[in-house]
């Protein structure tokens, strides 16, 4: 049996959503506007959207590209991360550098990359990338500088290499601040995913929204908008689950309760 | 070695007897300069020379800031000497090694890793089988007095815990010298005299060398059989005083002991004397 306030606490994002889509609801009868239909009229065309194939293929190909940009990132952004920050000479070529591209929102990289790579899949990906990137990059630096010197120390009293000490002991410490880089990286990746395709409009999830916007479908906007986030809710539960299994160790050992009940 | 006759009623035959004690550590002039900043530098460490030897319980005893900890670093291979070297059983010291373990202050556990995790490590390390490692450990767990907390993640342990944890974690690859940096210096009163006991209790069975760090005098002369005094800045080795106390030693009968306090006594006169570190120890 749960008890009412963990009761509370487990209902409470969807009490949330269903507020959210209350206002909405009232705030478009309010106002009557054209372009701002009622939260059931855009519930309503979900169906719709996830019906038609060749949304579906379209959404699919943006997640596809979502899913590669962000592997890739993760893959080379750990290991370049690690190594900034156990080693000074890594550190001082890498700082610069990702100190003049971290400001620079990535999108604004898209027409020199279209002009490069075209308008396809790869120009999209790479802008995925860069985007996820950055926030590894930089908390997999940070976590590896702070891993405790004498925590390497005793590794190395057993025999442990320095390959092994960064593989084996700097990863696994820096684990829980990568990780949290990562959620921020699952984010962004969804965001440039559909900025990427408001600039290059020829697929993708943001392609139908754009195209539904153009042609005045109002509720079709509103709907993938909902769908997108819902997207981004799933992704970001998803990979919460996931990162509390692995870093299990690292949790206070009582959690802050998440509300005074 | 020698071969003496037994009593001639018996039959004779060779009978080796102990050799001398013979130095396992030698510390040759080592010095070490830090530089704090572009002008100043830092005399951490001033022509030391020290030898230890195989099996005894060696103190490194001073204030703050005198370098000692630095000193079992340079043992260890953690840090290197500006000049000088230090040499292990005749080789000079060039890096950390299986046969020198460290126990530090910081516990320095590896939080990702259980108890048995953590002191499995370094038999896995070194190539023991699983099954095997894992015996072992659960005997050195049960050893420092961890039975039940195999499966326990170092976040759900005290302190005391955690240091009994580190130190089977390094007796468990069996290295031949102890390295402990002020282990109990993070510890509570009670906590800091319980592990004390038990580390003598432990210590008794196997007599490793033992260099150990701190700046508590009466830890030094409860557990030690030489303590090495140091002063600071310069940091350099005052004295070193043989603490002839019988073992084994408790704790209780020691500290009515006239020689256990006389040592005591002896070597806070001598702290006090010291223009630098005076009272302050």
């Amino acid at each position: 049996m749960m008890s009412p306030a963990a009761l509370t606490r487990r209902a409470a994002p969807v009490l949330a959503c269903i507020g959210l889509l209350a206002v909405w609801q009232i705030a478009s009868l309010v106002l009557k506007n054209d372009s701002f239909p009622t939260a059931m009229e855009a519930i309503r065309a979900i169906p719709d959207i996830l019906g038609d194939k060749e949304s579906l293929i379209n959404i699919l190909a943006s997640l596809r590209r979502m899913a590669l940009g962000f592997a890739v990132a993760v893959l080379i952004s750990i290991p370049l991360g690690l190594l900034m920050g156990r080693s000074r000479s890594v550190a001082a070529f890498f700082n610069p550098l990702l100190m003049v591209v971290y400001p620079v929102p990535k999108a604004a990289l898209m027409p020199i990359i279209m002009l490069w790579l075209g308008v396809g899949d790869i120009t999209k990906t790479l802008v995925i990338f860069l985007g996820v990137s950055l926030p590894v990059i930089y908390h997999s630096f940070e976590g590896a500088k702070a891993v405790e010197e004498k925590m390497l120390w005793s590794g190395a009293a057993m025999g442990l290499s320095p390959a092994q000490r960064l593989v084996r002991i700097v990863l696994p410490a820096a684990l829980p601040e990568i990780l949290t880089g990562c959620r921020t990286g699952l984010v962004l990746a969804l965001i440039t995913m559909i900025t990427s395709e408001m600039i290059a409009r020829q697929s993708g999830a943001g392609n139908i929204l754009f195209n539904a916007l153009d042609m005045g479908q109002y509720d079709t906007v509103f709907a993938m908008i909902i769908i997108v986030g819902a997207m981004g809710i799933c992704f970001d539960a998803i990979f919460e689950r996931v990162r509390a299994r692995l870093v299990r160790w690292s949790e206070p050992q009582f959690d802050m309760p998440l509300s005074f009940s | 070695m020698t071969a003496v006759p037994a009593r001639s009623s018996e039959w004779v035959r060779p009978v080796t007897l102990p050799e001398p004690a013979s130095a396992i550590i030698e510390i040759d002039r080592v010095s070490q300069v830090f530089q704090t900043s572009a002008r100043k530098d830092h005399v951490a460490l001033s022509d030391i020379s020290l030898t230890i030897e195989e099996g005894a319980f060696v103190s490194i005893l001073g204030p703050s800031g005198c370098g000692k900890s630095t000193l079992l670093y340079i043992v260890g291979g953690f840090v290197s000497p500006t000049s000088g070297a230090a040499k292990m059983k005749g080789q000079v010291i060039t890096g950390p090694g299986p046969d020198r373990g460290p126990v530090f202050q910081e516990f320095a556990l590896f939080p990702w890793k259980t108890v048995l995790g953590n002191v499995m490590y370094g038999p896995r390390q070194q190539g023991v089988r699983a099954a095997e490692a894992e015996a072992q450990s659960r005997a050195l767990i049960e050893m420092v007095g961890l039975k039940g907390y195999e499966n326990f993640y170092p976040k759900e342990l005290s302190g005391g815990m955690k240091q009994r944890v580190a130190l089977a974690r390094t007796l468990a690859y069996h290295p031949e010298v102890l390295l402990m940096d002020e282990p109990f210096g993070a510890l509570d009163a009670h906590t800091r005299t319980r592990l004390q006991n038990d580390l003598l209790n432990i210590w008794e069975r196997d007599r490793k060398t033992v260099l150990f760090v701190t700046h508590s005098v009466d830890e030094a002369v409860f557990l030690s059989d030489k303590v090495v005094m140091m002063s600071k800045s310069p940091g350099r080795i005052r004295a070193v005083i043989d603490i002839d106390l019988p073992r084994p030693r408790r704790r209780t009968e020691l500290l009515l002991d006239p020689r256990y306090q006389k040592h005591v006594v002896d070597i806070e006169r001598m702290f006090d004397e010291s223009d630098e570190a005076g009272p302050s120890l």
